[in-house]
């Protein structure tokens, strides 16, 4: 309503102070150019992060710089065409602005976060909140969506608070100056009063009571009102490059009463001597320090154990097992003798050996917390511990975890009371080759057939092995094998499904800015889409590996290409410039503003540079109509609705030469257009007379007259569909029309001079499901590009360009359009599945044949 | 279709400021059997080319100390078979000009894909197998 009054009282300034409608439009077609730019820079600044391209910091810097510019700018011209200062925009370009600085200057922020937070809302980008082990697990569990323990983490947030309350950070500085000195006696003293310290601090109510009453919240989850849990610790740079494997405190089997002390001692722990003489040794700054503790319900296990992803000291190839009966500790401790097991590494991952302990007792929960050891009976003593289907399920949920970090893996893991597997923890396992890195990869190389190389675009770089499986339909995906490399004719974001157990993705059609390529990046699936030919020289059932770095496919297994990524000194994805640029990303790109007809659609809600953009765009086109309505009597003629039998709500604001209408008149007739362009589009999209006249196919016609059924029925009403606006001349026509949810702009001019004929067309989906708007996405470029459009897709996007081609073949091109916008817009209810795409290609293109000649 | 017939490992000398460029140069390289040193010091880089003779130098035009083309210089000068690729993310046409000049063999503007530079040495090596007289000393 304020918004409202403003927007009045803007109109209420003397007119001399009023902009003429061409300079304004002029900024609306500047914002119109900004919008572009800006969604392709976004586009661009994603695919970088697939691993195709090498960039550096410096690149990280000049693009969100740029896009800062550009978003800026965008503003400044809307605030012109609205005449507004638009302080909420601002407000929230600088916030952003300043959020993608200071992640650019290397402070941390830590946003968002509580005191304590759900295992459940955690994944990679949390470990500064949630410490690197828990953010593992939630990664796990999230990406690959294997069970963990259901829990909370007591967040990083809680461990500085916690200290800052108690000035326990005050003499934890001097220790680096006691390491130096080698002052071993006194800084073994420190680290005893530091612990006593901490164990005898205060934990402020307000933290306790959150730490408590996420603890109830588990225990309902549970339906457990005994809840025990285990705490475990989760510290900054644990599990990095360093391991500090065992270097502090987890406790198991706690209740509630004893949550907030075991609290203490697991934190106590990183200030224990062997700790923290560990972090000196490595070089770790003291205010790189700083615990968060994850909070798990206790798993009951009957069987568990640790597994080695990769053992080239045991076995090459080989997985490495030891499994005991009960609980994890012992073998974590070694204070147990284990099973050894040795599992092939390729699927179905058979045992390769199984040496049998003597295991005369178990470790499990004590009744009264804790734990207790229970003798074994003689049976079980000498049996062993895992049954073969454990060890398959075991080996899928290891190799899918050693996938998606591409580091071979050191997992703990579980069999609960219901059988079910439980990962309780992974970390990177250090393993030092002696060899030469690099080298036998020319020799396993040299003689292997290449299937292909150096076709299409590296969506996800990587290296796979495995064997291809054909996805044709959605039968195929349910029977994707655990482990297999996808091989597919189209892209397609329902592949998600099983990114997860996928080694790799092969496509023959696809972009790498599409939506199946951000997923594949998501999920770190090596893939290469738009390879052309993989379907015509691959089938079902060829073991291929699958180089996504040089991209390369290579016949059989090169085992050396997938051992030399897993001994890579660094991992791309772990590295800072692409955590630097995901976490800018996650700034720049999300879109939390869907729908222009909800509540909060509004400036103040903008989150994203994309948020900004979208919502500018939007309402730019509501701006400029409003304002030709306003002031169009002064500098031309207002705004004229269109009356046609199609409900477009099309507002008709000439700009000289383009009709044939007077000036005082409210309403436009099509007979009254010159504008070429615009006769053209409203004859192709309202043209369906002119398509049944056609001699066309039965189940063509049939087709068709169910779609203007369609058509008409759901666009009855136009007083919903809001106003729509397009700016002529005689030759020129700039149209942004909403139709729904999606946002289509044609921007063209014709005339008898070919080299100055173009055509600007844009498709923007809106919020309909995910796959569906991009089976739409994929129709429409294939029918643009058929007619000679250079098309790009991103995501949701489809951007369609022309040029230089004669008047008359421009003109039957913006005819095709207007049918391809009326087809459009019914077109995702239909697009079931991506056969489907192909269908309505095939379907459109005999259409138009029929209508068009060409 | 290409072909993976292998040509005698080169020893590659990267040189990058910033160390990512480096870390993900270098294992691609390795793994199609060529030696890799890296350095993020040009100074450093610089001795390295006195002491040692390199069949390829992939530099950074813009760095603190000497400059790109201050190693494209050094390279020639211990060793004039060596060949050199200005890899950059201030690309202009006159630093393009100036490096060429200079006898650069290709010349990369930063961001580039891992395939463009692999392609680029590929050419260095396929010149290398036809003027067989000219490679290295």
């Amino acid at each position: 309503m304020a918004n409202r009054l403003a927007q009045l009282l803007t109109f209420w300034r003397p007119p001399n102070e009023a902009l003429p409608f061409t300079v304004l439009f002029k900024k609306f077609q500047s914002i119109l150019e900004r919008n572009n730019l800006i969604l392709e820079l976004m586009a661009d600044m994603g695919d970088k992060l697939g691993g195709e391209y090498i960039f550096d910091g410096h690149y990280i810097a000049e693009a969100a710089e740029k896009l800062g510019d550009q978003v800026f700018k965008l503003i400044s011209d809307y605030s012109i065409l609205n005449q507004h200062q638009n302080a909420d925009l601002f407000v929230a370009f600088e916030r952003i602005r300043y959020a993608i600085q200071e992640e650019l200057a290397g402070h941390h922020i830590l946003t968002g976060g509580g005191p304590v937070a759900e295992l459940t809302e955690i994944g990679c980008e949390q470990s500064e909140l949630a410490g690197a082990k828990m953010a593992t697990l939630g990664e796990i569990r999230r990406r690959l969506e294997l069970p963990v323990p259901d829990g909370f983490v007591i967040t990083t947030r809680t461990f500085f608070d916690f200290f800052q309350r108690n000035n326990l950070f005050d003499r934890t500085e001097t220790a680096a100056r006691l390491w130096q000195e080698q002052a071993l006696d006194d800084l073994r003293q420190l680290s005893e009063e530091m612990q006593q310290r901490i164990l005898a601090a205060a934990m402020p109510r307000r933290l306790s009571q959150q730490i408590l009453a996420a603890f109830d919240a588990l225990a309902k989850r549970q339906h457990n009102r005994k809840l025990k849990v285990a705490l475990r610790s989760s510290a900054w740079g644990e599990d990095g490059s360093s391991s500090f494997a065992g270097q502090y405190r987890s406790l198991l089997n706690l209740g509630r009463d004893e949550l907030i002390d075991a609290y203490r001692q697991v934190v106590a722990s990183a200030y224990g001597i062997e700790a923290w003489r560990y972090r000196l040794g490595k070089g770790f700054l003291e205010n790189e320090t700083a615990m968060a503790v994850g909070c798990q319900a206790m798993v009951q296990g009957l069987v568990s154990g640790v597994l080695h992803t990769y053992a080239p000291q045991a076995a090459e190839g080989a997985m490495l097992v030891n499994a005991v009966w009960g609980l994890c500790a012992p073998v974590v401790q070694g204070d147990a003798s284990t099973d050894t097991i040795l599992l092939d590494r390729r699927p179905p991952y058979p045992p390769l050996g199984v040496t049998v302990a003597d295991k005369p007792r178990q470790l499990v929960q004590a009744e009264d917390g804790g734990t207790r050891w229970q003798e074994l009976p003689a049976v079980l003593r000498k049996s062993v511990s895992m049954n073969p289907a454990q060890m398959e399920e075991l080996a899928r949920a290891a190799m899918s975890i050693e996938r998606y970090y591409k580091r071979p893996q050191e997992i703990e893991w579980t069999f609960d009371r219901d059988g079910r597997l439980v990962i309780l923890q992974s970390r990177p396992l250090r393993i030092h080759v002696e060899a030469v890195a690099g080298q036998g990869i020319t020799e396993a190389t040299r003689d292997a057939e290449i299937v292909f190389s150096g076709r299409g675009f590296v969506a996800q770089q990587g290296i796979a092995v495995g064997k291809v499986f054909l996805v044709e339909n959605d039968r195929d995906l349910a029977a994707f094998p655990h482990g297999a490399i996808l091989l597919s004719r189209y892209t397609s974001p329902r592949y998600s499904a099983v990114m997860p157990i996928a080694q790799g993705i092969v496509t023959d059609v696809g972009s790498p800015t599409g939506h199946m390529a951000t997923l594949a990046r998501e999920y770190r699936v090596p893939t290469v889409v738009n390879a052309e030919i993989a379907t015509s020289l691959l089938k079902t059932g060829d073991e291929i590996t699958l180089d996504a770095t040089q991209n390369i496919v290579y016949r059989g297994n090169i085992g050396a290409l997938d051992r030399f990524e897993l001994i890579e000194e660094e991992v791309f994805e772990d590295s800072y410039e692409y955590r630097l640029l995901g976490r800018l990303l996650k700034l720049i790109s999300p879109l939390h503003l869907l729908d222009p007809q909800g509540e909060d659609f509004t400036s103040a809600a903008c989150r994203s540079y994309h948020d900004i953009t979208r919502y500018i765009h939007e309402k730019a086109v509501e701006e400029l109509i409003h304002l030709s309505e306003k002031q169009g009597a002064r500098s031309l003629s207002a705004p004229k609705r269109l009356t046609t039998e199609l409900p477009l709500g099309l507002m008709v604001i000439d700009g000289g030469g383009g009709t044939t209408c007077p000036p005082e008149s409210p309403a436009i007739a099509p007979e009254q257009i010159v504008c070429l362009p615009l006769k053209e589009l409203l004859e192709g999209m309202g043209g369906m007379g002119m398509w049944c006249t056609e001699p066309v196919a039965v189940d063509l016609s049939s087709f068709m007259s169910s779609f203007t059924r369609t058509f008409s029925a759901t666009m009855a009403r136009p007083e919903e569909i809001g106003r729509n606006l397009v700016v002529v001349l005689d030759h020129y026509m700039n149209i942004n029309m909403r139709l729904g949810y999606h946002f289509t702009i044609v921007d063209a001019y014709i005339a008898e001079k070919i080299n100055d004929n173009y055509i600007y067309f844009r498709f923007l989906g809106g919020v309909t499901e995910f796959i569906r708007r991009s089976r739409r996405a994929t129709f429409i470029a294939r029918v643009l590009a058929h007619y000679d459009f250079l098309v790009e897709i991103h995501g949701d996007l489809v951007v369609g360009r022309l040029k230089k081609l004669s008047q008359q073949r421009m003109a039957r091109r913006m005819r095709m359009l207007g049918g391809l916008v009326g087809y459009t817009r019914q077109l995702d209810a239909r697009m079931h599945t991506d056969r489907d795409v192909d269908h309505h290609v095939e379907l459109f293109l005999q259409t138009m044949q029929a209508c068009l000649g060409e | 279709m290409a072909t993976n017939e292998a040509a005698a490992p080169l020893r590659i000398l990267i040189l990058d400021d910033e160390p990512i460029v480096c870390k993900r140069l270098k294992p691609a390289f390795q793994k199609l059997g060529h030696t890799v040193e890296t350095f993020t010091d040009s100074g450093q880089a610089l001795a390295r080319l006195g002491e040692a003779v390199f069949d390829l130098v992939i530099t950074d035009l813009k760095m603190e100390g000497a400059d790109g083309l201050q190693i494209l210089n050094g390279a020639k000068a211990s060793s004039p078979a060596t060949q050199v690729i200005v890899i950059t993310g201030f690309a202009t046409l006159e630093t393009a000009k100036e490096s060429y000049r200079k006898g650069a063999f290709d010349f990369v503007a930063k961001p580039f894909k891992l395939r463009d530079i692999l392609d680029c040495v590929k050419r260095i090596e396929d010149r290398r197998r036809d003027l067989p007289a000219d490679s290295g000393s």
